[in-house]
């Protein structure tokens, strides 16, 4: 007896455990920012001068008050006290021009060196050579460019100009009370080493705690998920109890950690209110000495306390987001990490393939050193327009054939040529152009249906669209979605069955009209009766065009014009279907297993 | 009313169907209520913490009045004693008030958390009308939302505390300054209320197109190797690259508006204060306020801002708490799909539809007894799903004709416990779950290893662990993204197997296995279900001939209605239609 597997099922095990891609060095992370930077050429600069000058305008009312404050010791008039006041005004409008301005440049700059980040990342993935797509793992790419987008995006956009203000808030008002007194702002600098420890306190106490929370609640969600998504099932089995149960339990392991670090970070708070105190504190005792030796007037320690106590906000700002900046940088170094990945290769071959034959030369494959060999020298030839079929068990070799003459993968030995011209000379973008590949995955991509059909080629006008889905007899389905042409599918819009995915792959192949037709997808999926509407689709679909097919139903082989068998990784049997069912040899064994009656019954329908 | 106390938080216990709150407003109170411990002394502590941040610009007022202007050096180490007591009261007002009322906030969204699950999974259904994904963001993040209110009260409370004490304060100081503040301040926030409300809205916006930005990446690298295949994945850069330019457009925009805002506070609040700083520094020419009134006078009217921007933000608070509240009333109210009777299942589990018709179906006859294995084929797949609701116990009554009994009793009258220990239906879609093999097999009692292995052998599943170092305890992915689909469905179908119903519905068990597989499912099945003691019946709703060659007989529905019933070989033989449905 054959494995009982599928072809898919070996491959499973290298998708799971893929490698994950390359996160960047710190350096590797600053110089990839730097490059976004320079980029936006005068800009950034720029940016960063006008929130200093606005920051410097918040310095004026302080200093002012301070001012007023000896006037009025001194007893001046009212014309002092009308002078600063409206020194204040003015300078508060300034203030709010350049702070408005300010912040919107940091913001503009911010967001255009994120989104070319984006993009890039976007571009590398997107243009990953194939054998390394074939090796990654889909999750880690995901979470590259979903999760850790979105987490640098939410820091620049929510933060990034608030950071940047602040930071510029706290070095000017440091210099401005340095300015009134060195020794008062020496003063106030005495708040600074209880900061520091403060964080130094906090931050690896809180780390493992906030790696811990976030894995806590992965799993309170992946409980939650995988009860409601499969809720018919639980009804069924009758384990709503258990379900529930578990995501109680899980949501109460989440809370108490989320509880325990929210302990942590009030400890941390109250420390942080110790250093607002300390500094406070040692503004007005200096303050009261150097007013003591008249080294100070009133005025300036008053403005001194006031410049102290306008840094609360600031201060805790960026102490508290310190966290959120760091794991920023943690996304970014893995942003980084992939842009520095290596682009699919370029065509080296100037000339074109002559004609869409297809011939593998004595190829041989195998995944990873010391893995038995999948393919075992195989030469097959495919002449042009010729339709063949490839069947075998799993793991005979079926899908590394497909995925080797498609170019995705490279063999270990040998060539595939296609009208004569080796695939790695051709360069993987020109192979694309020529041959087509429906695989066993099916995607149906989140947008309209007439978009999704677009990807396959852009230019399409609405009646190739539809031309092409009534030549896979798919017009009729489509047209009674409920917008036609324009249904929103896909992720979150309305759900096609397994059998209309399939449906749109073959409109695609009819869009793109290449000249070489790979068809590895798993028909059986939609059923029976859909399986055998699918495959008259798939021959309509790819007649006239060189086409291989791996025949997961063997129907798809009856209609080839030849059959070629495949055990153990070769090529054991070919010819045309009729013939080597008469032959008796394994693909008549195969050809009567499929039809599907026990040996006795077998015979009975033989006759 | 500081009632410190620290009682333990209530704990979730099967609640009766009274409790649930019809409306929001119910909802509401119920929160408070329930965590009433906890927010009463969360909003008495940060109420605290509010009225020592108002009094720290006082005291350096108070400072500078007391000990700089005179020199008294013990005036001054009064002031330093004072100054660390308020920054004392201060942190621990703050750490320990939010704690109570983050431990009430988690609590809530707990207890609400397990409380919308408990409503999704219910064995009765439901008919929210809201989708699968829906129902999971009401369970997840609106649960969370909703329990926001404890928060926004919190705050809410704690913001008006603070005002009221910087009135008091103000007023002790001068009194027609202190209105002249109070009056300001509000006014000044009220009138920069009206750009924030434009500002949410951008962002808003902002926010959505870049969660659009995002949807369109995961869902082109989730689609990679079709794209790839297609050799798509140019345009597909050039599709993300313009999302992406729109939410860099969006960004822009809404940075525009908060820079705008942001400008109008810092130029607002510093007229304000030259106004403020202007007149007090009058009075103090004229002796009515001290050189330390003057401090403290411009200190709390540049406090004051704070609480005041904060009771802006109670309100989005409050307003986001309302529009997740709403949707959890919605499911937890939500009428049950199906209202069991209360009949039990007493006689022999003989299950027979009689001019039964349903959705599609017309005039369906079908008796399945103890001990039978039936298939039934369908032509049109519409056919199969409208029988297995029937079977599930899913079809409304009220749109069914004919009759369908279990053990003689109209299957809706059947107890929910009857329905469902009697008959199961293992649909083509069916889900497992994050766990082991051994988890995702055991559904009922527990069952040795033997047993198991059993299961999974007549559902020719046993490579699943003998291929694996783990065995029975193999681990398995959330959705079994571990296993391929030939795995899942032959897992799937072990369960079915072990969990040994009396009667038991499978729909296309063997659509993702090969033929060889196909046919040792199919004498597995059979080798499980018949001839036993007691005697099981087994529907086979497939098309696969492997399985209908193994049934006892075979009922055959063409357009809705019976065609044809008898054994797959006298089918072959006598008839056309089904030798070409079967045959492939």
């Amino acid at each position: 007896m054959t494995s009982p597997h599928r072809t898919e099922e070996a491959e499973a095990p290298a998708r799971a455990h893929g490698e994950l891609l390359p996160t960047a060095s710190a350096r590797r992370t600053w110089a990839v920012l730097g490059e976004g930077v320079r980029r936006t050429g005068w800009n950034t600069p720029l940016a960063l001068a006008i929130v200093l000058a606005g920051s410097a305008a918040g310095l004026v009312a302080p200093w002012v008050l301070g001012r007023m404050v000896d006037d009025i010791s001194q007893g001046k008039g009212l014309d002092a006290v009308l002078s600063s006041a409206l020194l204040i005004a003015a300078s508060g409008v300034i203030g709010g021009l350049l702070v408005g301005l300010g912040g919107w440049s940091v913001s503009r700059v911010g967001e255009t060196i994120l989104a070319g980040l984006r993009e890039r990342v976007m571009d590398r993935v997107l243009r990953m050579p194939a054998e390394r797509l074939e090796r990654v793992r889909i999750g880690d790419l995901l979470s590259r460019v979903g999760d850790d987008v979105a987490v640098v995006t939410t820091s620049i956009a929510r933060n990034g100009p608030d950071v940047v203000v602040a930071m510029a808030t706290v070095l000017l008002t440091a210099a401005g009370m340095t300015a009134l007194d060195w020794r008062l702002g020496l003063a106030g600098m005495a708040a600074l080493p209880v900061y520091v420890l403060a964080v130094r306190w906090y931050l690896p106490r809180s780390g493992p705690y906030y790696a811990r929370e976030r894995v806590a609640m992965g799993e309170r969600s992946h409980a939650m998920m995988g009860a409601l998504r499969g809720r018919d099932t639980v009804r069924a089995y009758r384990l709503e109890d258990e379900h529930e149960k578990r995501v109680s339990e899980r949501s109460r392991a989440a809370m108490d950690i989320t509880i325990t670090v929210f302990r942590l970070f009030t400890r941390f708070g109250a420390r942080l209110n110790g250093a607002e105190c300390v500094g406070l504190t040692a503004v007005l005792v200096v303050g009261f000495w150097l007013v003591r030796g008249d080294l100070a007037t009133v005025g300036m320690v008053t403005a001194a306390a006031l410049y102290f106590h306008r840094l609360f906000g600031p201060m805790m700002f960026l102490v508290v987001n310190f966290n959120e900046v760091q794991s920023a940088g943690a996304s970014l170094a893995r942003l980084a990490g992939v842009i520095d990945l290596p682009t699919e290769r370029e065509p080296g071959a100037v000339e074109g393939p002559a004609g869409p034959s297809v011939r593998v030369e004595s190829v041989s494959h195998s995944y990873g050193a010391g893995a038995p060999p999948a393919l075992d020298g195989v030469s097959l030839s495919i002449a042009p327009g010729e339709r063949v079929a490839l069947v075998g068990a799993s793991g005979a070799g079926k899908t590394t054939l497909a995925s080797l003459i498609s170019g995705l993968r490279t063999p270990t030995s040998g060539t595939v040529r296609l009208g004569g011209i080796p695939l790695d000379e051709l360069g993987e973008r020109r192979v694309r152009e020529h041959v087509f590949l429906i695989s066993q995955e099916t995607h149906v991509f989140a947008g309209t249906l007439v978009e999704d059909l677009r990807l396959a080629r852009a230019a399409a006008t609405e009646e190739e669209v539809e031309a092409a889905l009534e030549a896979v007899d798919a017009l009729e389905w489509v047209r009674a979605l409920p917008e036609g042409l324009d249904t929103v599918v896909g992720e979150g819009g309305h759900a096609l069955t397994a059998e209309q995915a399939q449906h749109l792959a073959l409109a695609r192949l009819v869009l793109a009209d290449p000249d070489v037709a790979v068809l590895d997808e798993a028909t059986a999926e939609a059923g029976s009766s859909g399986a055998r509407r699918l495959e008259k689709a798939a021959a309509a679909a790819t007649a006239g065009r060189t086409t291989l097919v791996v025949a997961h139903r063997l129907t798809q082989a009856q209609t080839a014009d030849r059959v070629v068998v495949m055990e153990g990784g070769r090529i054991v049997e070919q010819g045309a279907h009729a013939d080597l069912v008469g032959a008796g040899g394994r693909y008549a064994d195969l050809w009567r297993n499929w039809r599907g009656s026990p040996d006795e019954e077998g015979e009975l329908l033989a006759r | 009313m500081s009632t410190l106390a620290v009682s333990a938080p209530p704990t979730e216990r099967p609640r009766p169907l009274s409790d649930t709150p019809t409306t929001v407003r119910d909802l509401r109170g119920r929160t408070l209520r329930r965590n009433r411990a906890h927010v009463a002394a969360g909003v008495a502590l940060l109420s605290l913490h509010q009225v020592a941040e108002a009094l720290v610009p006082v005291a350096i007022g108070l400072t500078i009045d007391w000990a700089v202007v005179p020199g008294d050096a013990r005036a001054l180490t009064v002031c330093v004693v004072g100054m660390g007591l308020l920054f004392t009261v201060l942190a621990l007002a703050y750490r320990t008030g939010a704690r109570f009322t983050l431990r009430a906030m988690e609590n809530e969204a707990h207890l609400l958390r397990v409380e919308a699950t408990r409503r999704a999974l219910d064995p009765r259904g439901e008919r929210s009308g809201l989708r699968v994904g829906e129902v999971l963001t009401v369970a997840t993040s609106d649960a969370e939302q909703a329990a926001q209110y404890v928060r926004a009260w919190s705050v809410a409370i704690a913001v008006v505390t603070a005002i009221v004490v910087t009135t008091v304060a103000l007023l002790a100081v001068d009194v027609p300054l202190g209105v002249g503040v109070l009056v300001g301040v509000p006014l000044l926030m009220f009138l920069l209320r009206f750009p924030a409300a434009r500002i949410t809205r951008r962002s808003e916006a902002k926010q959505a197109t870049a969660a659009r930005a995002t949807a369109l990446a995961s869902d082109l690298v989730g689609g990679l190797r079709v794209l790839m295949g297609i050799g798509a994945r140019a345009d597909a850069a050039d599709r993300y690259r313009l999302a992406s330019a729109d939410a860099l457009d969006a960004s822009v925009g809404a940075a525009a508006s908060n820079g705008l805002y942001r400008g109008l506070v810092t130029a607002a609040s510093a007229v304000f204060l030259a106004g403020v700083a202007g007149v007090a520094g009058w009075m103090a020419l004229n002796g009515r306020l001290t050189v330390g009134e003057l401090v403290i006078v411009i200190g709390l009217a540049q406090f004051l801002a704070e609480p005041v921007q904060g009771l802006g933000m109670v309100g989005q608070m409050f307003a986001t708490a309302k529009a997740s509240a709403q949707r959890l009333v919605r499911l937890l109210n939500a009428p049950d799909a199906l209202t069991p009777g209360e009949r039990s299942c007493e006689g022999e589990p003989v299950l027979t539809l009689s001019e039964v018709g349903y959705r599609t179906l017309r005039e369906v006859d079908l008796e399945l007894r103890p001990g039978e294995l039936v298939g039934v084929l369908t032509t049109d797949p519409r056919d199969a799903e409208a029988l297995l609701e029937l079977l599930s116990g899913r079809a409304e009554p009220g749109r069914m004709s004919g009759t369908l009994t279990l053990g003689g009793v109209p299957m809706h009258e059947l107890d929910l416990e009857a329905l469902r220990g009697t008959v199961l239906v293992e649909d083509h879609g069916s889900a497992l779950f994050e766990g082991t093999l051994r988890s995702n097999l055991v559904t009922g009692a527990e069952a040795d290893d033997e047993r198991l292995m059993e299961a999974l052998r007549s559902a020719a599943a046993q490579d699943l662990v003998s291929g694996h170092h783990d065995g029975l305890d193999r681990p398995v992915a959330d959705r079994a993204a571990n296993l391929s689909g030939g795995q899942r469905q032959r897992l799937a179908l072990a369960r079915a197997l072990l969990a040994d119903p009396p009667v038991l519905v499978l729909h296309d068990p063997t659509t993702a296995v090969d033929a060889v597989t196909e046919e040792a499912i199919a004498q597995g099945v059979r080798a499980a279900r018949t001839g036993r003691d007691p005697a099981r019946a087994t529907l086979v709703i497939a098309g696969s001939p492997a399985l209908l060659a193994r049934a006892d007989r075979v009922v055959v529905i063409v357009e809705g209605r019976v065609h044809r019933t008898g054994t797959h070989t006298t089918l072959t033989e006598q008839d056309r239609h089904y030798r070409e449905v079967v045959l492939r």
